[in-house]
């Protein structure tokens, strides 16, 4: 049977066992644990802590925290991945066997208010090698050189910040250009219309 | 099969008769614990200072007993061949058995410690995909070109790399349908046979 939220695949088989753990928490706390998971999939801390306390009256073993946890950051991320509204999140859910009164509702409420922050920032964490950062200029106007005494040329220097995405690096790439050529980088082509990629 | 102890190995061990009892459980634990740890010099010394023994002769102890633990364990011998291999000492029927119990008690973990010592490739670690087209360039305009850009993050002994890999989707479906027909190969009655031996 395909769900949405698992973009209209089968739901994968530890989701189904764990959905049972679920139910054995009250929706109150179920609710808590989500604001808490939230939290997490935003990109701030996790407390715990905090969530040991709530499940601790359900008696849950550390292994059927941990469980609860992946399961239900796993039903975010994905309704939001897919595009997924609330309403039709919480009916599959609810087919999936998760109590319909306090559970699914309480559940689907709390993705609800989140769902577009948490599309934005899994925007962001998409795939993107490198990214721009900013870019400096300056121009020099060339006097004289050691191989001719009179040179009088603009020059151009760019220094583009690149960032890294991996190492939250900043590499600096600097690049000097002659007029004539920074004319081509900025137009496409060189003053007087000559075509692009001819060299000098 | 029985373990060959050579004569450095029997005179380090020679110090745990003179030590006592007690002290050979204390050398013991300081040897499971270099397992676990690495080398903790600092321990030695206050083993040393208790037993009235001094550090270097320790030290050997210590390192006798983890080389014939580690020797022990990783070729599975049996309790009689442990026996015979360590009756050739001269200890005492006492001390033949606590190091028999030694030996019994931590095998299972201590062989689990030296499989992780073995080399290893780079493994799978997660994969980040993403999925273009692109629709002009400098040189051509108006062209509908997908292309599937994948970042392969690999793991080898906790050093983190990455792989950039770029393809088309055509490829990519090459790619998957080879990689299946590798799976597919586990299928076929040769793998069946030899799995099926190895059980």
């Amino acid at each position: 049977q395909r769900f949405r939220f698992c973009g209209d695949l089968d739901c994968p088989d530890w989701v189904l066992a764990e959905i049972s753990t679920l139910a054995k928490i009250s929706s109150v706390k179920l609710k808590l644990i989500c604001a808490q998971v939230l939290r997490d999939l935003l990109g701030e801390a996790i407390e715990y802590d905090k969530i040991l306390k709530l499940t601790s009256d359900a008696k849950l073993e550390s292994g059927d925290v941990k469980a609860t946890i992946a399961v239900l950051s796993f039903i975010l991320s994905s309704a939001a991945k897919h595009n997924v509204d609330s309403e039709s999140l919480s009916s599959e859910l609810q087919q999936l066997g998760l109590p319909k009164a306090e559970h699914a509702s309480g559940l689907c409420r709390s993705y609800e208010e989140k769902q577009s922050p948490l599309q934005d920032r899994l925007r962001a964490c998409s795939l993107r090698l490198s990214q721009l950062g900013s870019v400096r200029w300056r121009v020099d106007y060339t006097l004289s050189s050691s191989e001719l005494q009179e040179v009088n040329e603009p020059v151009v220097h760019l220094t583009f910040n690149v960032r890294d995405r991996e190492r939250d690096k900043m590499t600096a790439v600097p690049v000097t250009l002659s007029a004539n050529k920074f004319w081509v980088l900025l137009a496409g082509e060189a003053p007087g219309g000559v075509a692009a990629g001819t060299s000098w | 099969m029985l373990l060959v102890l050579s004569a450095e190995h029997r005179a380090h061990l020679g110090c745990l008769p003179r030590a006592g009892g007690a002290a050979v459980g204390e050398l013991g634990r300081l040897a499971l614990e270099q397992l676990r740890r690495g080398a903790a010099p600092r321990a030695c010394e206050t083993a040393a200072r208790k037993l009235n023994i001094g550090v270097d002769t320790i030290q050997h102890g210590v390192e006798g007993l983890v080389y014939l633990l580690t020797e022990s364990s990783k070729l599975m011998i049996s309790e009689v061949d442990f026996h015979d291999s360590i009756h050739v000492l001269g200890f005492s029927d006492e001390l033949n058995k606590s190091l028999l119990q030694l030996y019994l008690d931590n095998r299972k973990e201590i062989r689990s410690i030296l499989g992780e010592l073995a080399p290893r490739l780079p493994s799978y670690h997660s994969l980040e995909w993403r999925l273009d087209v692109q629709l002009a360039s400098r040189s051509l305009r108006q062209q509908i070109k997908p292309a599937v850009t994948m970042k392969l993050h690999l793991n080898q002994n906790e050093d983190q790399t990455a792989q950039v890999l770029q393809t088309d989707p055509a490829t990519l479906l090459h790619l998957i349908q080879q990689l299946e027909q590798a799976l597919g190969e586990m299928k076929m009655n040769h793998c069946r046979r030899i799995v099926r031996n190895m059980k």
